[in-house]
């Protein structure tokens, strides 16, 4: 019994160690649909090939990479968010693939570039942010469609929308830069504050906000455009609809450095670049852009979205190097000062939503100034611009996380940025408080 | 020559050794490797810093309260629900026992990640339950917001551990106990409070520190309910986010194995000494009675609003499963087989690693839990206690530590003779599920052990066999119905594990079916196939569960009349 | 306190269609030791367990001091019990286990701590209280047992094999003190035992009871001396039977024709049942055992026989001897010096017969 014992477990080992032979390993952070629509193609045309998903968030992707040893790692990283290539880019861990990119695809959308100018990453797909919006709950609440990030801001939407983090998502951090960078720092921070003190929740996970529409947890929230699509499509009672500040962005595709199956790598990334891989974008279940121009292109299903009309209709002009300095500040300022005192940031909307009614049917000059101070406690960032990108600021969030002292700097800069937070929401419910019985 | 009398019998002393080193490089070297991160620098040096880091950060304070509260408000819940029962069962004579034994077991066949999703969907604030609550009397009940939801999915899952361990010390309780009482002249709530709960109590503890260690190391419920503030997400968080180089996802660590220990320790040594298993040979149970009329319809009523609720994530996977659209609703809008089509056609990959992962982590499971056994009660090797403690200790380790002990030691090692890392394969996660499962294994095939009189062996012995020939035609056949039940108890709690196997699968073709659950539910169009996949999960658990029942049923009835053979 | 009687009157029981008490009828006196004895299945301890409310009999009263108590549930009965396995609560000290009857009847508490240590120091338990049940012996647990009953002062007191699981030396001392203390407490007290040992050396009187039926009941030297029948003769202490038919019925006395054995003419006048055959009963110690062919003294009624096995008891020595083809036992005083007869001594065997009691066939 134990001859045989020894020998099925060397031939499990040995079963494993052939399936890495001819495999090309994908990181990305797409659904399942998509990357089985893609693997079922590309094994298709390439029989001797084996396509490994690694199904991994993008920050997590990024880690993964980072961890691995060279000549180990996988081959394909492919995600929405630009910039996240940025970071790996500028890490060095993205090789040059020119040779399989596809030169019917136009150098930018709008005026953001689909391809890396050094040539590092390609866009695969395009993509824009927009409102998703659950008809039934809107119906039952009688809640007007919304077709701007402002009208999510109304009062009537309190405990109606839902969102996630940019630490959580690539997505949902390029919907926050967009909408810093179209309405500046500091009234950008005060749209996304209030939309997050009108949020329900904050989610987990990007799927998050689509899931949350769909099953009528809460009514509104920003998603990607696929998500709103696809989820039509799968028949939830929901619309999706593209506000003027809106950002058309590329998903991108890289080819990663030290990669262990290099060559059989980039011919994933020509198939997914090519015509044949351009066409599954199209599929009603995965409802993403293809970069290539509809004028090239055959079989756009009616009424598809254009994104050559969508760059124009936008006011955006995204700067993904401007987004890459400032990416771990964003994440963290948002973090700690929405996402882990989201309570009390709600409690503070509350009251301010509050105020503002009883002050409308009586007001009141004192009430108002009040009102105003609260305002801008509870809706302003707590740091400028300037400081964003300031070199004390870097030095903490660029620092060597294993060393103790630097760990203590960044958790007593982000406790401190937590517990202000918390305070000016305190101070700010008072103010209202007092606000609304004056 | 017999080596039954040798302190260090060298075909054992080399199992001993075998097994040890399998505890150590796969238990004891990972979890300490978390410790020893968690509490140095960069440089190697010690260092308090990092736990200093943790308590200064709000949010990190506030999930290790939110933790505890989750878990100590669970164990109440779970209890509120759970002694009812139990002293119905014990002391009422009446029919609806039977249903009582099933409502012990149905909570534990449903993999909580994916009840919760369910219960998301009956009672969270746009579910079933509200809406027409909303539309009836226009109030609604926040069950399933922020942390009462995971409180509710848990007591709900967990409750039956209580019901378990304290209706077999009450079922222990000597009649005379309570007669005694009553012939005192007390009776009723009295006699319940002073006599029975107290001579029950080690069951109940029993039970509550196991629902209260499950509870406080669960991943997968807060997770998939969207709860971040608790301290299994935040670990994984921040070994996910931040990289497994991040510290503080170290001090999470050490501080829920840290409770863990401290609530299993807890409560072994309120239960030292005090086995009150009063009953002796020839005594009875107490006293059952039957229920008045009143007692009748109090006693069905609240098992039927049991039933309804430990039913509610059973029906909602199996309606989800069906459902065509289902949102802001109280029922589906149509139904479809459809899902369980796409379940069927893409979906025997997820099905077969389940199989492979689970059957093999049970089966060394069951052999580590029986030479584990053999060394502790066959054996006078000094320190053999250790073995079973260090098997045992597995249980107080929470799975995602596990998992990050096992990223960070096995780092970079490669599988022999192949370049592939042990971490990137499907055997690490196997190897995590083993580890972890083993100390239930352990009990069983020590239970099915101590039953067998060691003078079975000796009269063996006595005829002229050899040790291993012993063990292989006396021991492990007498053995076989516990270790095949210590097998599915094994088997089944690994296909639902969720906390480990997040951490450690890189591909999607390694993903078991808990896995597979999950990633389903990260899609619009995959919620149907996920619950469809949910409802086989269940099966599988529910047939195991059963098929586990049976053999020790058998098993037990043949050990029993040797007994009494030798008793007579 | 006062003291009360307790009576059974047709009291009948049966679970299903098993009928477990047929138509008792004991009387108990106030103030009495009384003993129920009978072999394991004979109903004792379901009677018991009736008296304390336990059990519920289908038909009959139960009376204690005259009045009916068949439904008053047993925590109100004031009727104290001692279990065969005492049942001490091992979560809970001496102290409490015996506070526990007044604590529930909700007495002051310096009253309590009075009755405790009463009770405590009349078990000689006074410096136990703080122990627990499993630090105790089982003589010791046994005592707390009877405290923690008595201290209630109940008007009855019953014991269900008391002795039972204490080891040979020990039931003898702790039967003597059982007897002492209710001497002294003087509660009407019914114990259940199935040794007719304890029964005797303990009771005032006793009931023995077979398959659910009162067989007798009278004093021990009563039941002994006078066995109703055959199955009290048996049970209580050892009797030889010889059965056989009447020969001859006259003023002196009555022949029996013993199967196998021959003819025994018995001299015995009064209390002669009537019937064809009769049982000879009479008791070892009441044999004489002779060598044979001694002189025979006319007084007793001799029977010749052969010595099959010995059992040598201390005090005395046990023969079976082989009458006929029946087996007679007899007990002869051992002192030092005296010999024993060997196994296959033929010897004469002398019944004195005013100890021969003749009973129905």
């Amino acid at each position: 019994m134990k001859l045989r014992q020894s020998s099925l477990l060397a031939v499990l080992m040995a079963a494993s160690a052939t399936a890495y032979a001819g495999t090309v390993t994908v990181i990305t952070s797409f659904p399942k649909e998509l990357t089985q629509a893609y693997k079922s193609a590309f094994e298709k045309s390439n029989p001797d090939i084996k396509l490994e998903i690694l199904n991994k968030n993008t920050v997590s992707g990024i880690a993964y990479v980072r961890e691995t040893a060279e000549g180990r790692r996988p081959e394909v990283f492919w995600a929405s968010a630009p910039d996240a290539f940025e970071v790996l880019g500028a890490a060095g861990l993205l090789e040059k693939a020119s040779d399989v990119a596809n030169h019917e695809v136009p150098d930018k959308i709008g005026s953001f570039p689909i391809n890396d100018p050094s040539g590092l990453f390609y866009g695969q797909a395009l993509a824009g942010y927009g409102i998703m919006y659950n008809t039934r709950l809107l119906k039952a609440k009688k809640l007007t469609p919304p077709t701007t990030w402002a009208d999510l801001l109304k009062p009537e939407w309190f405990g109606n929308v839902g969102m996630t983090s940019p630490s959580r998502s690539g997505t949902q951090h390029l919907t926050v830069e967009t909408i810093l960078q179209g309405e500046g720092w500091d009234k950008g921070w005060n749209t996304i504050i209030r939309m997050a003190g009108n949020s329900k929740t904050l989610t987990d996970r990007s799927f998050g906000v689509p899931d949350g529409v769909n099953n009528g947890q809460f009514g509104a929230g920003p998603v990607i455009d696929f998500f709103g699509l696809s989820s039509k499509f799968s028949k939830f009672p929901v619309e999706f609809v593209y506000p003027d500040e809106t950002a058309i962005v590329p998903a991108n595709i890289a080819l990663i450095k030290a990669a262990k199956n290099t060559e059989e790598g980039k011919k994933f990334i020509r198939f997914a670049l090519s015509p044949e891989g351009q066409e599954l974008l199209l599929k009603p279940e995965i409802s993403r852009l293809p970069v290539i121009p509809y004028a090239k292109m055959n079989n756009i299903p009616q009424g598809y979205p254009d994104p050559k009309i969508l760059a124009e209709k936008s006011k955006v002009h995204f700067d993904t190097e401007l987004s890459q300095q400032r990416y771990f500040v964003v994440q963290s300022l948002f973090d700690q000062t929405i996402t882990f005192r989201h309570k009390e940031l709600q409690n503070a909307t509350r009251a301010i939503l509050d105020a503002q009614s009883k002050l409308a049917e009586n007001p009141s000059d004192k009430g108002q100034a009040l009102l105003e101070q609260a305002k801008k406690l509870a809706w302003s960032p707590l740091i400028d611009e300037k400081e964003a990108v300031s070199e004390d600021i870097q030095k903490v969030f660029q620092g060597d996380k294993k060393d103790a002292s630097v760990s203590q700097a960044l958790s007593k800069l982000q406790g401190q940025w937590n517990s202000e937070a918390e305070a000016n929401y305190r101070k700010a419910i008072e103010l209202a408080g007092q606000a609304a019985s004056s | 020559m017999s080596t039954h009398n040798m302190k260090f019998p060298p075909g054992l002393m080399l199992v001993a050794l075998g097994v040890l080193g399998f505890l150590l490089l796969f238990l004891a070297i990972p979890v300490g490797n978390v410790f020893y991160t968690a509490f140095s620098n960069a440089d190697g040096s010690f260092t308090m810093g990092h736990f200093g880091s943790f308590f200064q950060q709000p949010l990190l304070k506030e999930s290790f309260f939110n933790s505890l509260y989750v878990s100590v408000m669970s164990v109440i819940f779970a209890s509120l629900i759970a002694i009812p029962l139990a002293y119905l069962t014990v002391r009422f004579r009446f029919r609806g026992a039977l249903i009582i034994q099933t409502l012990g077991v149905l909570p534990l066949i449903m993999p909580p990640f994916v009840g919760a999703v369910a219960l998301q969907l009956l009672f969270g604030t746009s579910g079933t339950v509200n809406l027409l609550l909303q539309d009836w009397f226009d109030v609604s009940i926040p069950i399933m917001d922020g942390l009462n939801g995971v409180i509710f999915v848990e007591s709900l899952h967990y409750f039956p551990f209580i019901l378990l361990n304290l209706t077999v010390a009450m079922r222990n309780i000597d009649g005379a106990m309570e007669e005694a009482a009553l012939n005192l002249g007390s009776r009723g709530w009295r006699l319940f409070r002073r006599i029975i709960f107290p001579l029950a109590l080690p069951g109940y503890i029993a039970g509550a520190s196991l629902v209260f260690v499950k509870v406080f190391d669960d991943l997968g419920t807060p997770l998939v309910l969207g709860i971040t503030n608790m301290l299994a997400p935040q670990a994984y968080l921040r070994i996910t986010q931040v990289g497994i180089d991040d510290p503080l996802g170290y001090v999470i660590s050490v501080l829920m194995i840290v409770f863990s220990i401290l609530a299993l320790w807890l409560s072994a040594s309120v239960l030292r000494n005090k086995d009150y298993s009063t009953l002796q040979k020839g005594g009875s149970s107490i006293q059952q009675r039957k229920l008045g009329r009143w007692e009748s319809v109090l006693a069905y009523a609240w098992i039927a609003f049991v039933l309804l609720l430990v039913l509610s994530p059973h029906i909602g996977v199996l309606l989800l499963s069906f459902a065509t659209v289902w949102s802001y609703a109280p029922l589906p809008d149509g139904y479809t087989l459809s899902h369980y089509a796409a379940v069927f056609s893409n979906s025997h990959d997820m099905m077969i690693n389940t199989l492979l992962y689970c059957g093999l982590a049970a089966g060394i499971d069951v052999i580590l839990g029986t030479a584990i056994a053999y060394l502790i009660l066959r054996t006078r090797i000094p320190a053999r206690r250790w073995l079973d403690w260090l098997a045992s200790a597995a249980l107080a380790v929470p799975g995602i530590v596990l998992a990050i002990g096992y990223l960070r030691t096995f780092r970079g090692v490669e599988l022999p003779g192949t370049d592939t890392v042990l971490t990137s394969t499907w055997i690490v996660i196997m190897l995590a599920y083993s580890v972890r499962r083993l100390p239930y294994a352990l009990r069983a095939c020590v239970a099915a052990l101590q039953q067998i009189n060691v003078s079975l062996e000796e009269a063996a012995a006595s005829v002229g066999a050899r040790r291993h020939r012993i063990i292989r035609r006396v021991v492990v056949p007498l053995m076989a119905g516990g270790m095949l039940a210590g097998f599915v108890t094994s088997f089944i709690t690994a296909a639902v594990e969720l906390s480990a196997t997040i951490m450690l699968v890189s591909r999607d073709s390694d993903a078991p079916m808990s896995y597979g659950i999950y990633l389903f539910m990260q899609s619009a169009s995959g919620r149907g196939p996920g619950a469809a996949l949910g409802v086989l999960a269940i099966v599988v658990v529910a047939i195991g569960t059963y098929a586990s029942h049976l053999i020790v049923e058998r098993a037990s009835r043949r050990t029993r009349s040797l007994h009494a053979i030798e008793q007579e | 306190m006062k003291k009360v009687s307790v009576e059974c009157r047709d009291i009948r029981l049966s679970y299903g269609d098993t009928e477990v008490l047929k138509n008792i009828n004991i009387l108990i006196e106030p103030g009495e030791f009384f003993a129920l004895l009978g072999p394991s299945g004979s109903g004792k301890s379901t009677l018991l367990r009736l008296i304390a409310g336990f059990n519920q009999h289908n038909a009959g009263q139960l009376l204690v001091d005259g009045k009916d108590i068949s439904a008053i549930p047993p925590h109100r009965r004031n009727i104290g019990m001692v279990f065969q396995s005492y049942a001490l609560w091992p979560h809970m000290t001496v102290w409490d286990n015996v506070a526990f009857g007044l604590v529930e009847r909700r007495l002051p508490r310096a009253e309590v701590r009075e009755r405790v240590e009463a009770a405590l120091a009349l078990v000689g338990l006074s410096t136990f209280a703080r122990r627990r049940p499993n630090e105790l012996s089982g003589g010791q647990q046994q005592r707390v047992a009877l405290a923690r009953t008595i201290v209630i002062e109940p008007q009855v007191l019953l014991l269900d094999e008391p002795l039972s699981n204490l080891d040979k030396k020990l039931r003898v001392q702790m039967r003597r003190e059982l007897l002492s203390l209710q001497r002294r407490l003087g509660i009407t007290t019914i114990f259940v035992t199935h040794d007719q040992e304890e029964a005797m050396t303990t009771a005032d009187r006793m009931a023995v009871l077979d398959k659910g039926v009162v067989q007798q009941t009278g004093s021990p030297a009563t039941l002994f001396d006078f066995p109703a029948n055959r199955f009290v003769a048996n049970f209580v202490g050892t009797m030889n039977v010889l059965e056989g038919a009447v020969r001859t019925r006259n003023y002196s006395g009555v022949t029996l024709s013993v199967d196998g054995v021959g003819d025994l003419a018995i001299p015995v006048h009064d209390d002669i049942p009537q019937g064809d055959r009769l049982a000879a009963s009479f008791r070892p110690h009441s044999v004489r055992i002779d060598a044979a062919g001694g002189n025979a003294d006319a007084h007793y009624v001799w029977l010749p026989g052969v010595v099959e096995e010995r059992e040598f008891l201390g005090e005395f020595v046990r023969y079976a001897v082989r009458v006929g083809e029946q087996r007679v036992t007899a007990d002869q005083s051992h002192f030092a010096g005296l010999s024993q007869f060997q196994i296959g001594a033929p010897v004469a065997l002398g019944l004195e017969p005013s100890q021969i009691r003749l009973l129905s066939a």
